[in-house]
């Protein structure tokens, strides 16, 4: 899989990928500083994972880049349009959805919510709608095939039709994350998209999201936790830690990074740290066969 | 001068039975999530049993087996049907309780008809000089015991194991449930609670100087729903700032209804949801109530 | 574990079996959209045909009761579809039935007081009358807006009495106390009231309340279907995600305060058109129709219907507009109750208790209301006919983990 992030995907029907950058951007609440002057940039076409423990800042980050929180400082720029002050619904129409780490479906079948993620490329209004007008019919018909190829894009065709309460947990973040593409995002943001996933469910995901990658050349913005789908994945990472930005650059950098390391372990430590402590996802051979330093611990009290 | 003394006086009266309504009914909010629709028909049991039974028991007597069978029938509605249910969404069992209103008003609408009882309370028509102003035995009264029973309630509140758990649970229901505050006590104790409230209402609401109770006494305690909403529909303090305005409110609308004649007539039915209305566009969640905080 | 990205080549067979769970819910669906339309005809056909077997009280009722479908599916779009809680529909309903009043009525005295009007043709009046309430309920919107939950609902509540309390005083709108009479009907020369010109159907004397029968068949198939329409469409599915999440419709696009704003808009033309029927059902509004129990009857009636549903609208509105005037029609063969006036239970306590003990009933065993009902009782009725599917030995190969 390829690390360096694409060329700019050429225009086509004017589709050009801005680049994302956000800068010095600071969110308090009532004393607590959520996010502490965060800047970082992601290129165009890429995937840029945003990593951190818990409590760092993640998915504030994701909410000040939607426009559900507003920054108490600094400025959000997708290309060249400012989002920093702009309301939730106006940032969706200049190309950026995301997903939500705890899913929100609305009730319906598969294909209402799709059809939901077509609003900002419809413009059916009341009147037109209340009267049955043909251009809203036939724009609906429309946009009902489209909703049904990305649906069969990942791999949802058998349930387009389906309750989506009736669906198990990993085909709603599925239909989660294929609403946020019935949206033709420049940018797609997705709040830990394999969180509660089995091993074969993650690959699957995975793999769908380099596909949307490859195949869109959209810019992916990832909150995760799985490092080894990081390290496969992602073209560049940014660590959070207590609202601040400790390091940008691509994985292996940062895998080694000591301060890293010192963030998820909070060790005083010098010692170069297996990095393997970020586990999880099953590790490209090169790593080293030592195992984990907690699954180290474990054989030692297990021993005596 | 006087007049407006009077006139304050009035209200504070008002007030305070309002408060006794407007307390029961946040207290039941905060313990189920629910708004009681059926409060009314809660103030009007109180009232009706008092009314049937001060002849042979004598006033306080009647008072007191009033509060007992209101604080009961309170008590029986949480069992039935709130707590009956198990968990269904908060909307279904509000309107429930318009269900189990329209039942219980009917009844007792009923049994009323078209008469209007007295509930034998002692002061009757007598009134009392304050200064220059004339007030009403029965509105003093109503201040004094509404005063110690509200005192008597946030003590509770504040103090007792039951007034804590209540503000436990209703900042955090899973939390305290987990830290071991027994839900189902809480709530039948809230209800009860409010009921008993309710009735003692219901006696300062009929005695002098309206004429008694009649069929409509139960839809007074609609006025205290603006009372408990623009204080904040989970702030006991607030239902308490709130009927306080509301009471002056109308009492004000009341005696100054000559000037404000460009309203219209009856101004002060309307007063307390016109004031309701402005604090709420300059508090979404009224006064004192807590902000809604969604976290995604 | 496959290696390959999703979105390359699926083999078509493959795609097959998985299919067919989809599939199937969709002619399922197809199915049932086929007999709801033909279960609407035959309604429509049924209904077109009554008053020729009706006696007036019942043509009355009717009359009623489909002024009552329109306002629920109106306010069925704002609290069931949108999700905010409303108790001041009565509110529109009144402005409705005023400003037609007023929009259709003449200047002039009655009585003691002055009256205002503008002495528009009644279709027209009608048509101005819906918009005005549309226009109010605009202009509550913003208010609306800023509320939510129980907070909304009370404020909501406001607005019924300070209706009512308007309405009492305006005398120069209403009349004042005696009330004011409505402008009959007429479209183009026909006047839907008794005589002008005179007809008979098939022998049967068609009077104001036959000829008002159509007029009011004719706004309530109208109303349906606009319904159905919005709320299958984008608007529908905009108002549904607003209700369950505001933050999430705002990512998706939605301008939230726009779309709660047009829900309560939609919501109030309705009412303002339920308003205007019953002002020319009754023929002379009086003050003191439109108050809380108004309100209450609506929120009973997409309660009991079922919250989000149009069929449900309609069916809890019939309910709920039916069943007191069948109480005191058949008053007398009924056990436990007596004449009205008489000792014991009368006729209107007998409907209110019912009532009452309805909507407890339906909200503790069917949450869903009457639309729940019959939804549970097509998919039990579709899983007994259906054959299992063919190739239900092995799990499909797309299927979920």
């Amino acid at each position: 899989m390829t690390r360096t992030a694409p060329e700019v995907v050429s225009p086509d029907d004017g589709f050009t990928v801005p680049e994302l950058a956000i800068r010095g951007v600071t969110v308090r609440f009532a004393g607590l500083v959520a996010l502490d002057s965060v800047s970082f940039t992601v290129a165009p076409g890429s995937i840029h994972a945003v990593i951190g423990p818990n409590g760092a800042g993640k998915s504030t980050c994701f909410n000040v880049l939607s426009g559900v929180y507003k920054a108490t400082r600094g400025t959000v720029h997708m290309g060249g349009d400012e989002l920093t002050r702009l309301p939730p619904h106006r940032i969706a129409q200049l190309g950026l959805a995301r997903t939500f780490q705890n899913i929100v479906l609305t009730h319906g079948t598969v294909a209402d919510n799709l059809m939901l993620g077509r609003h900002v490329l419809t413009r059916a209004g009341f009147a037109a709608t209340a009267l049955h007008l043909p251009g809203a019919v036939r724009e609906q018909r429309r946009h009902r095939e489209r909703a049904r190829e990305i649906a069969e894009f990942l791999d949802l065709g058998a349930v387009f039709d389906a309750p989506v309460t009736l669906l198990p947990y990993g085909v709603r973040k599925r239909v989660e994350m294929a609403r946020a593409l019935c949206m033709e995002p420049k940018i797609l943001l997705l709040d830990e998209p394999v969180a509660g996933m089995n091993t074969a469910e993650r690959v699957r995901t995975a793999d769908a999201i380099a596909a949307v990658r490859d195949n869109l050349g959209i810019s992916i913005v990832l909150v995760e936790h799985d490092m080894g789908m990081i390290m496969r994945l992602a073209d560049e990472v940014t660590v959070l830690d207590f609202g601040r930005r400790i390091v940008s650059g691509p994985p292996e950098e940062v895998r080694n990074n000591p301060e890293v390391i010192r963030a998820y372990l909070g060790t005083g430590e010098d010692t170069p740290v297996d990095a393997s402590v970020l586990g999880g996802f099953p590790a490209a051979p090169s790593q080293t066969a030592g195992g984990t330093r907690h699954a180290q611990r474990e054989n030692e009290e297990r021993q005596q | 001068m006087t007049k407006f003394s009077e006139i304050a006086l009035n209200g504070l009266a008002l007030g305070s039975v309002y408060a006794l309504i407007a307390l029961g009914f946040v207290v039941i909010f905060k313990a189920s999530g629910v708004m009681n629709f059926a409060h009314g028909s809660l103030l009007l049991l109180g009232g009706f049993v008092i009314a049937e039974l001060h002849d042979e028991l004598g006033f306080g007597g009647a008072v007191l087996v009033g509060v007992v069978v209101t604080a009961a029938g309170a008590g029986l509605m949480e069992l039935l049907f709130i707590r009956g249910l198990g968990t269904v969404e908060l909307h279904v069992l509000t309107i429930l309780t318009i269900g189990i209103d329209i039942l219980l008003t009917t009844e007792l609408v009923r049994r009323i008809g078209s008469d209007t009882m007295s509930l034998g309370d002692p002061w009757g028509n007598d009134s009392v000089r304050i200064g220059d102003a004339y007030v009403a035995e029965a509105r003093i009264a109503s201040i004094v015991v509404a005063t110690i029973l509200i005192g008597f309630f946030f003590a509770a509140f504040r103090y007792t194991a039951w007034g804590l758990s209540m503000r436990a649970a209703s900042e955090d229901r899973e939390a305290a449930a987990l830290m071991g505050v027994s839900m189902k006590r809480i709530q039948l104790v809230a209800w009860c609670i409010a009921g008993a409230l309710a009735a003692v209402a219901a006696v300062f609401l009929t005695a002098a100087p309206t004429s008694g109770l009649d069929r409509t006494t139960g839809q007074i305690a609609l006025k205290a729903f603006p009372a408990a909403v623009l204080g904040g529909m989970d702030s006991a303090p607030g239902a308490l700032v709130g009927a306080l305005m509301i009471g002056l409110a109308e009492a004000l609308a009341a005696g100054y209804q000559s000037e404000l004649d460009v309203l219209g007539g009856g101004v002060s039915g309307i007063a307390p949801y016109i004031v309701m209305i402005l604090i709420l566009l300059w508090r979404p969640t009224g006064l004192l109530g807590s902000k809604e905080l969604s976290r995604v | 574990m496959s290696e390959t990205p999703v979105a390359t080549a699926a083999p078509k067979e493959r795609k097959a079996p998985a299919d067919s769970g989809g599939r199937s819910a969709h002619t399922a669906l197809r199915t049932t959209l086929r007999w709801n339309k033909l279960a609407g005809l035959v309604a429509v056909l049924v209904l077109a045909a009554l008053p020729f077997y009706l006696t007036e009280f019942w043509l009355i009722t009717g009359l009623f009761a489909m002024a009552a479908v329109l306002g629920a599916i109106g306010l069925n779009i704002l609290s069931g579809n949108a999700g905010q809680l409303s108790l001041g529909h009565a509110f529109f309903l009144a402005v409705g039935a005023y400003s037609y009043i007023v929009l259709s009525g003449e200047s002039g005295v009655i009585g003691t007081h002055e009256t205002d009007g503008f002495g528009l043709p009644p279709l027209l009046a009608m048509a101005g009358a819906v918009v005005v309430a549309g226009l109010f309920g605009g202009v509550f919107s913003p208010i609306a807006g800023r509320l939510r939950g129980m907070y909304l609902g009370i404020a909501t509540l406001a607005l019924v009495f300070i209706g009512e309390h308007v309405m009492t005083n305006a005398h120069n709108i209403t009349g004042g106390h005696n009330g004011r009479p409505a402008e009959p009907m007429s479209i183009f020369g026909f006047s839907f009231s008794d005589g002008d010109p005179d007809l008979a159907v098939l022998g049967v004397e068609f009077d104001r309340y036959e000829r008002l029968w159509y007029f009011g068949l004719v706004l309530v198939v109208g109303g349906i279907l606009v319904a159905r329409n919005l709320l299958r469409g984008r608007p529908g599915r905009a108002l549904g995600a607003v209700r369950d999440s505001e933050i999430a419709a705002g990512v998706m696009g939605v301008p939230v305060a726009r779309f709660r704003s047009m829900a309560f808009v939609v919501s109030s033309m309705y009412a303002g058109l339920a308003g205007a029927l019953l002002a020319l059902v009754y023929g002379t509004l009086v003050p003191g129709s439109f108050g809380l129990q108004m309100s209450i009857d609506y929120l009973a009636m997409i309660v009991i219907g079922g919250l989000g549903s149009v069929g449900g609208a309609v069916a809890g509105a019939i309910f709920v507009t039916v069943l007191p005037q069948l109480f005191s029609h058949y008053a007398a063969s009924l056990p436990l109750v007596v004449e009205a006036g008489g000792d014991g239970i009368g006729p209107t306590e007998a409907a209110r208790y019912l009532y009452g003990a309805v909507i407890i009933l339906v909200l503790v065993f069917a949450p869903g209301g009457l639309a729940g009902i019959a939804r549970r009782w097509s998919l039990a009725l579709r899983s007994a006919k259906r054959p299992s599917s063919p190739s239900g030995k092995t799990p499909p190969q797309g299927a979920v983990s």
